[in-house]
């Protein structure tokens, strides 16, 4: 096991990694830029290491100085964290090159994965289903064309290198689909720096579900049940829960089944999750693997009792897996809020000093946050602060409990988007479980879903 | 309802224990000036006992205020918190005039790592020094390696000057904005 690691990381997932680290006895070391010297994640480590200045891509990103700090102090593993050099497959492989293990998957599986268009083909050999969509990059205005009638209107063009909803234009027929490829090029280049595009079957009310692996060094692999993710705003995740309430145990098992054979098919290693697109007819289709930790994790940890994060740096130390898919079992139910720091009305990041943070508690509360009194949320990162987390026994309980600690919870100072999950969670419809991908859109012109 | 105020005395990179051209700047918040002047013997006092007995964390309490002295590790500047019943904060920014300034005073140039890395005063194991305190120097001369990765890193001068004084310790880790040097920039012709 691991005696020191270095978290490549800040805010809540460095401090998440670092208490994973503390129950397992192995020292921390953070690291930080210059605005975040009083941060809660570098004052909880044993050691910190300041990399840079606020920019990101010179401190949190800055390759040869995050290596340099684990050189100077001994560190034997790093863990990204999610974002930042997470899924940044030559950090990864100079990681691999200097002796210093790197928490996640391999470099491979990162510069694989990261290819939508190349993951999507070793998905289609491998006989799971995908989205209808091109086979590969589209090369010319005429290869979109052929792609879109074999598949049929309406269709998305999508960046192969992209994420986080950039580089994406839709067409809902012919005579838009030249506009929007060269558009979603355009975007592309400007955005990931490459303008590698691949088309795709447009569904209008998607559910975005996506499912937990873990695959251990010795490439086995087991499903720790799915999430639902449909919450969403641009593409920006908000409220993500398990299990979901469209998934029943058959389709659970079956989607369990195909992302562990998706992650086989792809030789993949440590921590993923398989994202699925489920239609009305609750017919699934590969999306993509996204080859790091998410920041919603920790509902996952609630139905199982399973920390990933120390399943992450157990694998990565060359231990098999724990688990037999058999001992994976899921019990009750979460929800999961992301706490933004962003004004209500236009979701614009909102900076400044939190006056008084008062995080709620009780039976079924979890808060996962780098946030305190007196703290100051700087404008050069995201605007997550915190994500609250509640289990019941049921949905009615995780939800009830929910809507308790958003209640309780008190953040002063700076603007957050509490008043928009409380109404997420007092609407009919959500309560009832029926929403896809478009309902927080919907929700936020009308008033409701 | 009591206010937390946080207050940092920042003892330069060297740490408690490493004394060498190190600085204590205090900066306290709080709108009463009679209690600062207090706070500020009482705090001194606390890092010469944390000093003295190698403690790692001293807390003192008195009329209401807590003053608690907490050392991280070797090689990072201490946090104080200050717990204060509820008061109105202004931010009053007191310079510690006691330890002799070895900080940023006035024209002062500080040299500061731009890299994370281990610090050499000389080229080799047996070579001399690049400066010693007192040397003149000229804007673009090396006057440390910081090594990276295998890789050296001249670091120079970005002034004309005198060394004043060597802010770290050949062969130790800096990190990123550590100060190095602090020179005093010859008079602008």
């Amino acid at each position: 096991m691991f005696k020191k690691i270095l978290i490549a990381n800040r805010g809540e997932i460095a401090l998440r990694v670092i208490r994973a680290c503390r129950e397992l006895g192995i020292k921390t070391i953070a690291i930080h830029s210059e605005v975040d010297a009083n941060a809660l994640h570098v004052r909880a480590a044993e050691e910190r290491v300041c990399v840079g200045p606020a920019d990101d891509a010179l401190s949190y990103r800055n390759i040869p100085n995050v290596l340099s700090a684990a050189e100077i102090t001994g560190a034997e593993a790093i863990h990204p964290g999610y974002g930042f050099l997470a899924e940044n497959a030559h950090f990864a492989e100079v990681c691999e090159s200097i002796g210093v293990k790197f928490i996640g998957p391999t470099s491979e599986n990162i510069a694989t994965m990261g290819d939508k268009a190349k993951a999507r083909e070793i998905m289609v050999r491998r006989g799971i289903p995908v989205l209808p969509g091109s086979p590969g990059e589209l090369r010319s205005e005429q290869d979109a064309l052929n792609a879109a009638q074999k598949i049929g209107f309406p269709v998305i063009i999508k960046a192969s290198a992209g994420g986080g909803g950039r580089g994406m234009r839709v067409a809902n027929k012919e005579d838009e689909l030249v506009r929007a490829f060269h558009a979603a090029q355009t975007e592309a280049k400007s955005t990931f720096g490459n303008e590698s595009v691949y088309l795709e079957r447009y569904f209008l009310e998607p559910r975005h579900i996506e499912v937990q692996i873990l695959a251990d060094e010795r490439g086995r692999v087991v499903s720790l049940g799915e999430r639902d993710c449909s919450i969403q705003r641009r593409y920006q995740k908000l409220v993500e829960e398990t299990p979901s309430p469209v998934v029943d145990d058959r389709l659970r098992r079956e989607m369990g089944r195909t992302a562990v054979e998706a992650v086989k098919a792809a030789h993949y290693r440590n921590a993923g999750t398989v994202e699925f697109l489920l239609d009305k007819d609750n017919h699934f289709y590969f999306m993509e693997v996204n080859a790091r930790i998410q920041v919603e994790h920790p509902v996952t940890e609630m139905v199982t009792g399973i920390d990933l994060i120390k399943e992450q740096i157990r694998i990565a130390a060359g231990m098999p897996l724990a688990y037999r898919q058999q001992d994976i079992q899921i019990t009750g139910h979460s929800f999961e809020c992301r706490i933004n720091a962003e004004c209500p009305e236009k979701f614009t990041p909102c900076p400044g000093v939190v006056t008084c943070y008062r995080p709620p508690g009780g039976p079924g509360v979890r808060v996962d946050s780098a946030m305190e009194s007196q703290a100051t949320v700087v404008s050069n990162y995201d605007s997550l602060i915190a994500k609250l987390i509640t289990h019941g026994q049921n949905r009615e309980e995780a939800m009830a409990r929910m809507r308790r600690a958003l209640d309780e919870f008190v953040i002063e100072g700076i603007k957050t988007t509490i008043p928009l999950h409380r109404r997420i969670f007092n609407d009919a419809e959500f309560q009832k479980g029926r929403v896809s991908t478009g309902f927080l859109e919907r929700f936020l012109t009308n008033g409701s879903g | 309802m009591s206010k937390r105020i946080r207050t940092e005395v920042r003892k330069g990179r060297g740490g408690l224990d490493r004394m060498s051209g190190s600085s204590a700047e205090l900066t306290v918040n709080t709108g009463d000036l009679m209690l600062q002047a207090e706070m500020q013997k009482e705090i001194h006092q606390l890092v010469e006992l944390l000093k003295q007995h190698n403690l790692t964390e001293v807390e003192l309490e008195r009329h209401g205020v807590r003053i608690r002295l907490r050392r991280e590790t070797a090689s990072t500047a201490p946090v104080l918190t200050v717990a204060e019943p509820a008061r109105a904060s202004q931010v009053v920014s007191v310079p510690q005039p006691q330890t002799p300034a070895t900080g940023e005073t006035a024209g002062m140039v500080t040299i500061r790592s731009p890299i994370v890395g281990t610090f050499y005063r000389a080229p080799a194991a047996d070579a001399d020094p690049y400066v010693e305190e007192g040397d003149s120097v000229k804007k673009g001369q090396v006057l440390c390696i910081v090594e990276a990765m295998k890789l050296m890193n001249e670091i120079e001068s970005e002034v004309d000057g005198r060394i004043v004084s060597i802010l770290a310790e050949s062969t130790k880790p800096v990190e990123y904005g550590q100060p190095l040097f602090l020179i005093d920039p010859a008079p602008a012709t």
